[in-house]
């Protein structure tokens, strides 16, 4: 694959913008991104949506330096600069590869858990395409009343 | 089942050659290869074609492999261009060994070639990204070297592997690059320099990648009772194996292996009837350090999670237990994706007929060569043993 046109990205809205899941009825597997064959048992088999939580661990992780971006990302890398894109295990099982956001740099490791936010991923034919990224999970700051 | 006889191979220099366009290239590693079959051979005696090639001038091309034949004045004969991203020549090699196995031909040319230094730029970035997932991975801002380090961040977290042991491959891959003539990157580096140039993509620093060469690579195989009419000194082919693996690094339930890798390699081995200790050279598809290390595993060359230790304990260098690209590899010979895997058999056969140019980078007494051959990131592979007569 190389160019992926705006209407193959829309197909797979539902898993970009949800991160809709989908478990085959013949094993069990979860399938994402979304496929006719299922990858686990081979079989064309029925699939039933499922919501993935989008909580999960860092699995692994990398920082693409400036300088080295895919041609999608040349905004982000002139304004940005380097950028970590890790593959997160989410607790349903899949893993999913995305962007980072909200992090300091330093803390970044495998076995962090981060939750999902939409954001947005890049631009292309003037056309912003619209996505999932993850950010670590930061106890929540206790604001005294004032 | 006919055997199979590598009875001449060629390769240019693998490097940047503002001169020399795909169609010179190919011609030169062609006639290189022909003039190599010591008694001579017609070429008109080339019955098939199979040549790996990715692309030109950053976009597939369309009856590539008649301009190719064309161009080596063999129009007439099929030709197929073959694609499995850097995996190309390997599985071209592998077309024509089967062409001749099944009894179609007696003589057939595999080779490749890929012209990759007159791409601008920004379609060099877009260009080298279509060889893995595109959908997702690349659409998450992720990169090739993104994607072996995501591997090289595993095998760290697993098995205890240092940047110091990547590094350790690129030193000694340069190191045996200096020593040959036809590889893109002529000199040696330090420790130091490979652990403090710039980051590519974290743990993986520039010294970490190969490099974007130009190149083109040829072997002409015939059916091996034919062999010593070409030649005194047929390589054979020995046992070959191929796999592929999910395209995408995410959908991996382990990404310290390549699958592909080692299902390759135990066709191979089971068909050579011999086992990964009995290999006494192997040219490795090391198109990132930790590559190398991997395959050391998938390979067999030691047990899993300790290639690192192989690589630290001087093993893999001439003159240890399992030289591991005397060539200088992918990652100092260049890779031009196309002409890699040919290049690879270029380099075993040298290696197995004692011709290397400098005695230093010669494996003394090698019987047994092997090949591994890698298309993107594991989603393709194909691995060789080729054998001394």
């Amino acid at each position: 694959m190389a160019y992926v046109s705006i209407p193959a990205y829309w197909k797979t809205i539902p898993q970009r913008y949800s991160l809709i899941g989908l478990r085959c009825k013949n094993c069990g597997y979860i399938n994402f991104p979304a496929r006719e064959i299922c990858a686990k048992c081979g079989k064309k088999s029925e699939f039933e949506p499922i919501k993935l939580s989008g909580k999960g661990k860092i699995y692994s992780y990398t920082i693409i330096a400036a300088g080295s971006t895919p041609p999608e990302f040349l905004l982000q890398e002139k304004y940005v600069g380097s950028y970590p894109v890790a593959i997160i295990e989410l607790v349903e099982g899949p893993k999913i590869v995305a962007q980072l956001t909200d992090y300091k740099i330093e803390e970044l490791k495998i076995g962090m858990e981060v939750e999902a936010v939409f954001r947005k991923i890049y631009e292309d034919n003037q056309v912003i395409r619209y996505g999932i990224k993850f950010r670590p999970i930061r106890k929540r700051r206790i604001h005294k009343g004032s | 089942m006919y055997k199979v006889a590598i009875i001449g191979v060629g390769q240019t220099r693998f490097g940047e050659f503002a001169d020399k366009g795909v169609k010179e290239l190919f011609v030169e590693a062609f006639l290189e290869a022909i003039n190599d079959v010591d008694k001579g051979i017609d070429p008109k005696e080339i019955e098939e074609a199979y040549i790996g090639n990715l692309g030109v001038g950053g976009i597939q091309l369309g009856n590539f492999s008649s301009m190719a034949v064309d161009q080596i004045g063999l129009h007439g004969i099929p030709a197929t261009r073959v694609e499995n991203a850097c995996a190309s020549s390997g599985f071209a090699f592998r077309s024509a060994v089967m062409a001749i196995m099944s009894g179609v031909c007696d003589v057939v040319l595999a080779g490749g070639v890929e012209k990759m230094t007159d791409i601008p730029r920004d379609k060099l970035r877009y260009w080298l990204g279509v060889s893995g997932d595109t959908e997702w991975e690349r659409l998450a801002g992720m990169t090739f070297p993104g994607v072996y380090a995501l591997m090289a961040l595993r095998h760290m977290h697993q098995y205890g592997t240092k940047r110091e042991h990547l590094a350790m491959v690129a030193v000694k891959n340069h190191k045996n690059g200096a020593q040959n003539p036809k590889a893109h990157f002529q000199r040696e580096t330090t420790l130091e320099r490979a652990l403090n140039s710039p980051m590519v993509a974290y743990p993986l620093t520039i010294f970490d990648c190969c490099p974007v060469s130009d190149g083109a690579s040829v072997a002409i195989l015939c059916r091996a009772d034919l062999a010593k009419k070409y030649t005194d000194t047929p390589i054979y082919v020995a046992g070959f194996g191929a796999g592929t693996d999910r395209l995408s690094l995410f959908e991996r339930e382990d990404f310290t292996t390549l699958m592909s890798s080692v299902l390759a390699a135990k066709q191979a081995y089971k068909m050579a009837g011999i086992k990964p200790k009995d290999v006494d050279v192997a040219e490795v598809h090391d198109c990132f350090t930790i590559a190398e290390i991997i395959a050391y595993e998938d390979l067999g060359f030691c047990k899993k999670g300790e290639g690192a230790k192989l690589i630290e304990e001087g093993e893999t260098e001439i003159g240890g237990r399992i030289p591991v690209n005397p060539s200088g590899g992918l990652k100092a010979k260049g890779h031009p994706i196309g002409a890699t895997g040919t290049g690879q058999i270029y380099e075993i056969v040298k290696q197995l007929r004692d011709e290397a140019e400098k005695r230093s980078r010669q494996v003394s007494g090698a019987e047994i060569g092997l090949t591994h051959n890698v298309g993107g990131s594991g989603g393709t592979a194909v691995v060789h043993i080729l054998r001394r007569g």
